[in-house]
C-alpha cells in the first residue's frame, strides 16, 4: 500500500520541470503548515466560519496556484471569492520563512487541498523574491 | 420495586453531589462591617467587574446594566490577530452554538485594537462568525478603559507589544462571569478540553442562579 502511495506521489511530481520533489519536502511542509497556517485555515483546511476561507477544494486556490508563494510571503488583502462566499478579512504576511520553507508549504498545500493535486514549476516556487510584487 | 429504591438512592447521591459542587469566586475579597437593624454584621465583599460603558457592533451603548442578572463570557481579541484569535473564535463558536437563544447568557468579545477595529468592521466580523449581535456582542471603546477592564476586571492581560506578531500580547482566556458580575472561572480559549469544562461550569452556574 505504501509503495502505491509512493508511486502515485512520484507520478504526480514527475511532471514538475526539474528534480523530483522529495517526500521530505512534503512532511516538512506539513509541519510548517501546522505552525504557520493551521490556526487560521485549520489542519483540515476547512477555514473558520465566513471569516477565514477554506483551502480544502478552494476554487480560488486552484485558479491562483501560481500565486501561492506570494500569498504566503505578502499576505492577501481585499475582497475575494471562494466557492459561493466572499471574504474580506486580510491575511497577514507570514514572516520568518526561508525560500525553502515557502516552497515546502506550497508543495504540501497544493498536494493536499485541491480536488486534484497541483504541481507548480520549481522556477515559480524558487523565485518568490523576484516574482512577488 | 427494589429497582425503584436503588434509582432513588442514586438520585439522592447525585443530588447531594451537585449541591456540593459550586464554582469558586475569584479575586480579592474584603470583610465589611454593616449595620443592619442596629446590629453590626460582618459581610464578605467579593471582587466584581467594575462599571463600564462600551459600544457594540451596532453602535449601541453597552454597560453593566446590559449584563445585569446574566451569566456572561468575556474575551479579548483583535480582528487582524494572526495567532490565537482564530483558534479562540473557533472555540467560542462551539460555546455560542450550544447556548444560542438562552436569554440568560451573553457573550462579550472586546477588541483590544479599537483604532483599527471600527464599529463597521466589528459588525462584519460578527456576521461572519454567525452572530446577529444580540447575544454575542463585539465591543469597542476607549483604549484605556478596555485595557483597564481586561486587567483589573477580568484578570486578562492585553498590552500593546510591537514584538509579538500582530503587535499585541494577550491572554487567550474565556472569562466566566455570574449574574452579580463576579468572575467564576477563567479558561484557556485555545484549548478544546478547557472549553468543554467551561460549558460544564456554565451549566453549574445556571443551576446556582
Ligand atoms: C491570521 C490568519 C491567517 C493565517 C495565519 C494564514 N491565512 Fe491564509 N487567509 C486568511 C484570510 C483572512 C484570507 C482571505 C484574504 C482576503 O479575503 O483577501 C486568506 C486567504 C488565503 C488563500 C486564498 C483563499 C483560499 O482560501 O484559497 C490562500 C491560498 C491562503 N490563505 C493560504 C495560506 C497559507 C498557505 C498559510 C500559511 C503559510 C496561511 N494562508 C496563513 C487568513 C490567514
Amino acid at each position: 500500500m505504501r509503495s502505491i502511495t509512493f508511486l502515485c506521489l512520484l507520478f504526480l511530481f514527475s511532471c514538475s520541470d526539474s528534480e523530483l520533489v522529495d517526500l521530505k519536502n512534503i512532511s516538512h511542509g506539513a509541519e510548517l503548515y501546522k505552525n504557520y497556517c493551521s490556526n487560521c485555515h485549520q489542519m483540515d483546511g476547512s477555514g473558520l466560519a465566513q471569516l477565514i476561507p477554506p483551502l480544502y477544494q478552494s476554487d480560488y486556490l486552484t485558479e491562483n496556484a501560481g500565486a501561492l508563494p506570494c500569498i504566503i510571503k505578502n499576505g492577501l488583502k481585499g475582497k475575494i471569492r471562494v466557492g459561493s462566499n466572499s471574504y474580506t478579512l486580510a491575511m497577514p504576511a507570514v514572516r520568518n520563512l526561508s525560500r525553502e520553507d515557502v516552497k515546502d508549504i506550497c508543495v504540501y498545500v497544493l498536494q493536499k487541498f485541491p480536488k486534484t493535486p497541483i504541481v507548480i514549476a520549481d522556477s515559480v516556487l524558487k523565485n518568490t523574491h523576484k516574482n512577488c510584487p | 420495586m427494589k429497582k425503584v429504591y436503588v434509582a432513588m438512592a442514586m438520585l439522592l447521591v447525585l443530588g447531594a453531589c451537585s449541591e456540593k459542587k459550586k464554582l469558586p469566586i475569584l479575586g480579592n475579597r474584603a470583610a465589611v462591617e454593616r449595620l443592619i437593624d442596629g446590629k453590626l454584621q460582618i459581610d464578605t465583599l467579593y471582587a466584581t467587574v467594575a462599571d463600564f460603558s462600551l459600544t457594540n457592533q451596532d453602535g449601541k451603548t453597552i454597560t453593566q446594566e446590559t449584563v445585569k442578572g446574566k451569566i456572561y463570557i468575556a474575551d479579548f481579541f483583535f480582528a487582524s490577530c494572526p495567532t490565537i484569535c482564530p483558534i479562540m473564535k473557533k472555540q467560542m463558536i462551539r460555546v455560542f452554538e450550544k447556548y444560542k437563544g438562552d436569554t440568560g447568557i451573553l457573550f462579550l468579545s472586546h477588541t483590544i485594537d479599537p483604532e483599527h477595529d471600527t464599529i463597521a468592521l466589528l459588525k462584519d466580523y460578527a456576521t461572519r462568525l454567525g452572530s446577529d449581535g444580540t447575544q454575542w456582542m463585539f465591543l469597542t471603546g476607549e483604549r484605556e478603559q478596555i485595557y483597564e477592564l481586561a486587567e483589573k476586571g477580568y484578570y486578562a492581560t492585553a498590552l500593546p507589544d510591537s514584538l509579538e506578531p500582530g503587535g499585541y500580547v494577550h491572554s487567550g482566556g474565556f472569562i466566566l462571569v455570574d449574574g452579580q458580575r463576579r468572575v467564576r472561572g477563567i479558561y484557556n480559549g485555545t484549548d478544546e478540553k478547557e472549553v468543554d469544562q467551561l460549558m460544564l461550569d456554565m451549566d453549574l452556574l445556571k443551576n446556582e442562579q
